[in-house]
């Protein structure tokens, strides 16, 4: 497989990490600390066609493919340190993509051109207070009343949900079938009856991310909005879940690009018993392993991104990106704080706010330890 | 081998072996009984996909399709003989 990029997508990467460096130039501690979305930035980065990339010209995209995409959430990754940010992004572009795959003609025209311009936030809701890694238990009911459907229950974690306009939910329309044919997705706007967003919830990174629960009290959903068919939900989940194992990766090793590039230059910068403490074995092992875990990483979420453009399968691949590169961030960042010391772990030097979010990559789009169980079954096991 | 003791053949190894089955009959539901699980749906269009080097996507990515032997079979052969251009 060939992994090398053209000259345009080296071009596009280095544009979107110098746009980065100039334009989303926020006060980001300040950010952090009031646990804001950067609305501001969010605009800019839709105007840069961010959020539109992978979507067909017609409906206002890019009509890039995605390995390009990757390749801009990954410089993304490196030169904006808002981590926030960028997984707001990458949501709303997983989000037009299960519309382009399994949404209607009419779905497309009302939701993707609105997707690229970033003008309304969306968000997927498939979590529950309940039901997590057991993702299809959910018990979020959509019942058909002869016109529509109405929908009840609670969304929990949303990413985007506090100021979401749209929110694709999963809901159990057949509580007979089992989950695959049970489950169906459909478009819930902000306004509709019965449809609450709570406040965000405060969590230890990740902090300008907008986070929270949904809640449906006897929702009206008309049956135009069904995304896909009814009891396709479980497969659009499935399907959901590979594109975006594949994805998120690719922010995450911009994230550990940028912190061992400050790691190095610290470790020759410092000095320690008349050397820099790059020189001493326990510190040059980390910054060797980082570099290893890098390298390493680039490769499997590349591969994935790949098999994606090509059209094909990459259930074991994402799910191993998926995996190694989370667990990578949050080893790399760790080690991180550990290289500078007590100054990695003040605010000032910034690494403590990456060490926090980068818990989160192991647990969101399914926890590394469900990813070994799907790794475990791909062995047979 | 025929595409459906190809996909049956599959299944019994791959999907079926701990559940220790003797057989599997053309019309067995696969998806309501549980024998395709959300991990084992991945594992079979994996399988289907790069045996018979089809793309299974869209709306062809509904439970019905996969409901039994039967219809993966139905599903695989208007797909291999759309992509022949039969
Ligand atoms: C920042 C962030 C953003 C998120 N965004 C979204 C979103 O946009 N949409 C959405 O729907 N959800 C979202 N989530 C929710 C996320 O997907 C869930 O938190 C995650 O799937 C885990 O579910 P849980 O929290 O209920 O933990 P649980 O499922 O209760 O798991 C608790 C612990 O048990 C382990 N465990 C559970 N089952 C098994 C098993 N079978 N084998 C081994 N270990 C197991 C888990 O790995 C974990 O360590 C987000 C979460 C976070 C933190």
């Amino acid at each position: 497989m060939d992994f090398s990029f053209t000259d345009e997508q080296v071009d596009l990467r280095e544009m979107v990490i110098k746009f980065a460096r100039n334009e989303l130039d926020y006060d980001l501690a300040e950010y952090d600390k009031n646990g804001e979305f950067p609305l501001e930035a969010w605009r800019k980065c839709a105007e840069m066609q961010f959020l539109g990339l992978p979507f067909d010209e017609e409906y206002g995209g890019g009509g890039s493919d995605f390995l390009t995409m990757s390749l801009v959430l990954n410089a993304l990754g490196y030169a904006c340190k808002d981590a926030g940010l960028v997984h707001a992004i990458a949501t709303q572009v997983l989000c037009g993509m299960q519309i382009r795959m399994f949404g209607s003609e009419e779905q497309k025209q009302k939701y993707l051109p609105d997707v690229c311009s970033g003008k309304k936030i969306f968000a997927q809701a498939i979590t529950e207070p309940d039901s997590g890694s057991d993702a299809l238990s959910m018990r979020s009911r959509a019942t058909w009343n002869g016109d529509g459907y109405l929908l009840n229950g609670t969304k929990m974690f949303i990413t985007n949900g506090p100021i979401a306009d749209v929110v694709i939910v999963f809901a159990v329309t057949d509580p007979d079938k089992k989950t695959l044919g049970g489950i169906s997705c459909c478009f819930v706007e902000k306004g509709f009856a019965g449809f609450q967003q709570c406040n965000p919830i405060k969590k230890m990174g990740l902090t300008t991310l907008q986070n929270g629960e949904l809640v449906f009290d006897a929702c009206p959903i008309p049956p135009g909005n069904l995304m896909g068919k009814e009891g396709q939900g479980g497969m659009i989940f499935n399907e959901s879940m590979e594109w975006e194992r594949s994805f998120l990766p690719a922010a995450h090793l911009g994230t550990m690009e940028r912190v061992l590039e400050t790691s190095i230059r610290y470790a020759k910068e410092r000095k320690s018993f008349g050397q820099s403490i790059g020189k001493f074995q326990s510190v040059s092992n980390k910054l060797a392993e980082m570099k290893m875990r890098l390298e390493l990483g680039k490769l499997i979420c590349w591969k994935a991104a790949t098999l994606k453009d090509q059209g094909k399968r990459a259930t074991l691949e994402s799910s191993i990106g998926k995996l190694f590169i989370s667990e990578c961030l949050k080893q790399t960042c760790l080690d991180a704080v550990q290289i500078h010391g007590g100054y990695g772990y003040t605010t000032e030097y910034e690494i403590e706010r990456d060490l926090r979010d980068s818990v989160a990559a192991t647990i969101y789009s399914g926890t590394s330890e469900l990813q070994y169980n799907i790794i475990s079954r791909w062995l047979g096991l | 081998m025929e595409i459906k003791d190809t996909i049956k053949s599959f299944i019994m190894t791959e999907l079926l072996a701990e559940k220790g089955l003797g057989s599997l009959a053309d019309a067995d539901p696969l998806i309501d009984s549980g024998i395709i699980d959300s991990f084992g749906i991945m594992a079979l269009m994996s399988f289907l996909e790069e045996k018979f080097s089809i793309q299974i996507a869209g709306d062809e990515l509904i439970p019905e399709n996969f409901e039994s032997v039967m219809r993966i079979s139905a599903l695989v052969a208007q797909k291999t003989e759309c992509s022949l251009g039969v």
